[in-house]
């Protein structure tokens, strides 16, 4: 028995590693992503190995046992159901105390208000409403629907509305979710670090338009930001 | 008009209820009822009650006896899981391409709905009762249920509780409901669709139905156990945790359930925004919803741990473990809702302890994994159906709970809220593991309970098209939740266009094992060879026979006159004698 466990234990060591190579690198295009990504990875390095020696000893388990002859009378062995209840209690424990760690994060827990943010971020109001996102700029007296343009490598605040029902921030690209409840206010936090274009989605089923809300988030440099902002309070003028 | 409608209506009711009232009345004084519920006149020294039955339909009209509920039960069961699966192809059939094309966004979102729910409340919890209304009473050595009568009305309530679930799909003047499974407010409040109340009052009458057959279950386990406590198998065992759950659970849903029918209906304003708060009825939903999960899970654990063992030849690896792990489970499962809510913008304090509790339930899953795994160790394994089907469950349920511990930390949490990576998890324990066990359950006990045998081949098939369907499906919606995918979405961006493709391929696969497995039963439940001997199984020889298979076995050597049907086992023992 201990033979056959040592060589499972043996292969899946190596084909967690095998697949963990594959995996890649962790892709950066937010703050938010950056750190979920990365506890993402942690989780995994310990995942996949676990799960493919689950499954290697359920195969193996199978495979050698099948139709044998006499099966071994079960015994009892408080030692072994005392050792996997620590080792997956301890398992958890550092999980939980890893994705405690990230979540204290302000890129991932944001604070309640502005007022707590260090420096100086660029606010953004997100509204949703059946079935369309609204943008304010409340520092520069700027309204626009549908997107969203936000500079790169500065720290952006965001207050999530809603008009009428329960919709949901979601751009998966930067790690960013939020639900927009009526009346409450919830709040995000990030830095993007990529310029380009990123799709916002609802992610909380708001009725018939739930699978056609999207909006775009346009992360710029900060001159082309400044002209777009400028461009905004010239039209609303 | 409307008023002199109303009175008629009225007046007719009425009227039709004094006439049932003095029926039944009649009927008592003919018939002098037990205490128990049973009907004393055709109740004979051994308590059988099953001597005298009505034969034809109104025997199944009629019954009280446990058999029969379970088997109404399954045959119910049957019904809405076909219901479900049909709605989840239409949708998949949909999905095949990025906009609608073939059903509206509309149709759609009722379909959504109405699989959600049709699977969790109106199939789910009913389809484990079938199990333990046939089986709990054998395996406790009882004669029938505590409270037979009332037995029967928990199951009458639930084809009832259906058809107003579904109404919307057949009545022509009211649309089904489109609020989701999950009910959220303000949506659900803000839809002046009719539909919505016949929704929720449907699912109040069947969770008046689950808590009624759980009352009864956990009776039953307390007074008519001819077993000590320390005999008792691990079925009843899951069942006792599980119907203890409902116990605590149900009757929120159903106070949730009313709550929001008023709001909708009498202007209260429980989870209005400027009254209770929409946040209130997700409190209270997944206050339900959560152990509702574990409601469909523990008893299909129990399962596994019934039949791993007998077809292993060994008996179950740390029973005493197991049976903790399930009590554990069946408390921990109360403090885990708010894991549904981490986006909602709750404290981070509350969301952290949710968090700690979500993770410390994982311990006594893994439990059962790994003890289940011992169990096959060194032991000597017959692979057929049953045991396909077990094994197939624990390989899920490893996937299902490995994906769900990174549901547990909350940072990843939020970035796959919403997505078809939830969808893809809790379809590897529902359909992956649930199902699973369901028919491993019911190829288990097939010979019991029609007396005849399956087509193992036919078995076999349906078992590989269904487990490499799902392995297809739900692989497909966990990398496409990875990468963004929102859950609820009648159209989709054609960037996940293929996993789409794949998740609807092997739905198919799915269906094509369902179609194979229905065939199976079907054919052989009416030509399927006969069973001969008392322990079809052959578990005597390692020592695993359980009481269920005792009564099998004496209900063979001695029939019983029954005015049954003919797939009743009895009658296939007196052929079997002659």
């Amino acid at each position: 028995m201990m033979d056959s466990l040592r060589r499972a234990l043996a292969l899946t060591t190596a084909g967690g590693i095998g697949l963990l190579t594959l995996s890649g690198t962790v892709a950066a295009q937010s703050t938010s992503r950056d750190l979920i990504m990365g506890l993402n990875r942690n989780l995994m390095i310990l995942a996949v190995p676990i799960g493919i020696f689950m499954t290697a000893l359920l195969l193996y388990a199978v495979l050698k046992f099948r139709n044998r002859e006499e099966p071994k009378p079960t015994g009892e062995s408080k030692a072994l159901e005392i050792s996997w209840t620590v080792a997956t209690a301890a398992i958890l424990l550092f999980v939980g105390l890893s994705a405690y760690g990230v979540m204290a994060e302000p890129a991932v827990t944001a604070p309640k208000t502005v007022e707590e943010v260090e420096g100086d971020p660029v606010e953004v109001d997100i509204t949703g409403q059946t079935f369309r996102w609204i943008f304010q700029y409340p520092e520069h007296d700027v309204t626009t629907p549908d997107t969203m343009v936000v500079p790169v490598n500065e720290t952006i605040f965001m207050r999530v509305h809603s008009r009428d029902r329960i919709h949901a921030v979601h751009v998966p690209k930067l790690a960013l979710k939020s639900d927009a409840i009526p009346g409450q206010v919830n709040t995000l936090q990030t830095t993007i670090h990529e310029e380009g274009n990123y799709t916002l989605y609802c992610a909380e089923y708001c009725g018939r338009g739930h699978s056609k809300m999207y909006a775009e988030v346009q992360v710029v440099s900060q001159a082309e930001y400044e002209e777009w902002l400028a461009d905004k309070q010239a039209e609303g003028e | 008009m409307v008023g002199l409608t109303q009175t008629v209506v009225t007046a007719g009711m009425g009227i039709a209820l004094i006439g049932i009232s003095y029926w039944l009345f009649k009927v008592r004084k003919e018939k002098r009822v037990a205490a128990d519920g049973g009907v004393q006149d055709v109740v004979d020294e051994e308590g059988y009650s099953h001597h005298e039955k009505p034969s034809g339909i109104v025997r199944w009209l009629t019954t009280v006896d446990h058999k029969d509920i379970g088997l109404m039960y399954g045959a119910y069961a049957f019904f809405a899981f076909a219901f479900a699966g049909i709605s989840v192809l239409i949708m998949r059939t949909e999905l095949l391409t990025p906009e609608a094309t073939i059903i509206s966004l509309d149709s759609y979102n009722a379909l959504m709905t109405t699989h959600g729910t049709t699977m969790l409340i109106v199939f789910g919890t009913p389809v484990l009762a079938a199990f333990a209304n046939y089986f709990l009473p054998l395996l406790l050595g009882a004669d029938d249920m505590a409270f037979p009568r009332v037995n029967a009305i928990a199951f009458w309530l639930l084809p009832a509780g259906a058809l107003l679930i579904w109404a919307g799909f057949f009545l022509p003047v009211i649309e089904p409901s489109r609020t989701a499974w999950t009910m959220y407010t303000p949506l659900a409040t803000q839809s002046s669709n009719a539909g919505v109340d016949l929704f929720l009052l449907g699912q109040h009458l069947i969770g008046v139905s689950g808590i009624m057959s759980a009352i009864n279950f956990i009776t039953t386990v307390f007074t008519e156990r001819e077993v000590s406590w320390g005999e008792l198998d691990i079925f009843s065992w899951t069942i006792l945790t599980q119907a203890g759950q409902i116990a605590f659970a149900f009757p929120i849903l159903g106070a949730a359930l009313i709550m929001l029918v008023m709001d909708r209906n009498f202007a209260t304003t429980f989870f209005a925004v400027d009254g209770g708060s929409p946040i209130l009825w997700q409190h209270l939903f997944w206050f339900f919803g959560h152990p509702e999960v574990y409601i469909l899970i523990l008893p299909p654990m129990g399962i596994i741990s019934l039949v791993i063992p007998r077809f292993s030849g060994r008996k179950l690896f740390g029973f005493k473990f197991v049976v903790y792990s399930t009590l554990a489970i069946g408390v921990l499962s109360f403090g885990v809702w708010a894991h549904h809510m981490f986006t909602t913008g709750i404290d981070p304090r509350i969301r952290a302890s949710f968090m700690a509790v979500t993770l410390a339930i994982a311990v006594p899953s893994a439990v059962k994994a790994f003890n289940w795994i011992t169990t096959l160790w060194n032991g000597r394994l017959r692979l057929l159906t049953p045991m396909l089907f077990a094994l197939g469950f624990l390989f899920n349920f490893i996937v299902g709970g490995i994906t769900g511990v990174f549901l547990g930390a909350i940072p990843v949490d939020i970035y796959v809220h919403d997505t078809y990576y939830i969808v893809g998890h809790f379809h590897y324990m529902l359909m992956g593991g649930m199902v699973f066990a369901v028919f491993a359950g019911f190829y288990y006990w097939f010979p019991l309970f029609t007396g005849r045998w399956y087509d193992e081949v036919t078995g076999k098939i349906h078992f590989w098209l269904v487990f490499v369907g799902t392995q297809i499906t739900f692989v497909a919606m966990l990398i496409m939740g990875w990468g963004g995918m929102p859950r609820r979405y009648a159209t989709y961006l054609p960037r996940f266009f293929d996993m789409h493709v794949l998740a609807t391929v092997g739905a198919f696969i799915i269906a094509a094992g369902m179609g194979v497995g229905l065939v199976n039963i079907v054919l052989s439940w009416m030509y399927g060879e006969r069973i001969r001997e008392g322990d079809p199984w052959d578990l005597e020889r390692d020592g695993l026979k359980t009481p269920d298979w005792d009564w099998f076995d004496e209900n063979r050597v001695e029939p019983l006159t029954d005015g049954g049907s003919e797939t009743n086992p009895i009658d296939s023992n007196t052929e079997g004698e002659q």
